[in-house]
């Protein structure tokens, strides 16, 4: 994930081609830290190349609460109170800086693997 | 041009978490991130017209566009021609001047033309591709858009062919042309160039 942040920033300030950079930076993972320990919040387009797709227990309500909160986030009705629900890393991240809620809390540890630099600066952003 | 699948959502493992849900409600959860190289800047904007996307694309604020003349896309129709080499070449030396006397990349670059080459990573959700690949492969969408979009519909069936052999011009989606008077009149032969056995 965090590979593909980094072929981002530099796709657009570089001449070189976006599949190149992703191969090269597929191989240097100490690089990928580098450029995504300098991502900010802010640089929101870079971090909406990826989906995280997680299986949602809420009732109507919450779910209409979240959808009511931020327009970004796909759900679908996948049962009873069990809904589909998936969003790009800078939806995770703008919906945090608005709503510090235990929602979004939850949203961000599941990340903490998958893009822990990402993590960390959202993390680091609002605590 | 050249489109390179890079990363995507496999089906196959998101049915493993919803196996009961049917394949279609599952298309906004999946995503598709594509290198989209060396199109022309008059493809990119067709492309930014769908904006349920993200791209990130190659900056002219930030990239000096080197000898133009061979960053540029040439349409077949114009093929070789004077008085289009002749405006490149003036604009490309304009815009070096421009850059050399320091005014600022991203002034110099209201110079270059739409032809001029640029490179994006595109990044869409499969419900919204399934519309542009509906859209942009139909024998009305413009030639080098057509032609981006027909590259990516071959990577995409080859990785995921439940979903993406269904995809193709709208015509071929629906059994029917939406184009109304504006159809090419070639339903059948553009079917028939889309079907998979």
């Amino acid at each position: 994930m965090e590979t593909m942040i980094a072929t981002s920033m530099l796709t657009t300030t570089s001449g070189a081609m976006p599949s190149t950079l992703y191969d090269r930076l597929k191989a240097k993972p100490e690089k990928v830290a580098d450029i995504v320990g300098r991502v900010e919040v802010q640089h929101g387009n870079i971090l909406e190349h990826n989906r995280l797709v997680w299986r949602l227990e809420a009732t109507r309500d919450e779910v209409l609460e979240i959808m009511l909160k931020s327009k970004f986030f796909n759900i679908t009705e996948a049962g009873p109170d069990t809904w589909v629900l998936s969003c790009n890393l800078r939806t995770i991240a703008e919906y945090h800086q608005i709503h510090p809620d235990e929602f979004s809390r939850e949203l961000i540890e599941s990340i903490k693997e998958a893009a822990p630099h990402v993590y960390g600066f959202i993390k680091g952003d609002k605590e | 041009m050249k489109a390179e699948l890079l990363t995507y959502t496999p089906l196959a493992e998101v049915k493993k978490v919803f196996p009961d849900l049917e394949t279609d409600l599952l298309l906004p959860h999946l995503n598709y991130t594509f290198a989209i190289e060396k199109v022309s800047r008059a493809c990119s904007h067709q492309l930014v017209r769908h904006r349920v996307a993200s791209f990130s694309q190659q900056s002219q604020r930030y990239i000096t566009v080197k000898r133009l003349s061979e960053k540029i896309v040439v349409p077949p129709s114009i093929g070789s021609n004077e008085d289009f080499d002749d405006l490149i070449d003036s604009a490309s030396i304009a815009y070096q001047k421009l850059v050399e006397s320091g005014i600022p990349k991203e002034d110099a670059r209201f110079i270059l033309p739409n032809a001029t080459e640029t490179s994006l990573l595109l990044t869409m959700e499969g419900k919204s591709l399934v519309h542009f690949l509906g859209l942009r492969t139909c024998n009305r969408a413009q030639w080098e858009v057509r032609a981006l979009a027909d590259m990516i519909l071959e990577q995409l069936r080859a990785v995921e062919p439940i979903i993406f052999n269904r995809a193709g011009p709208y015509c071929y989606q629906l059994g029917y042309c939406p184009e109304g008077r504006h159809t090419c009149g070639k339903m059948k032969e553009v079917i028939e160039r889309y079907r998979v056995e």
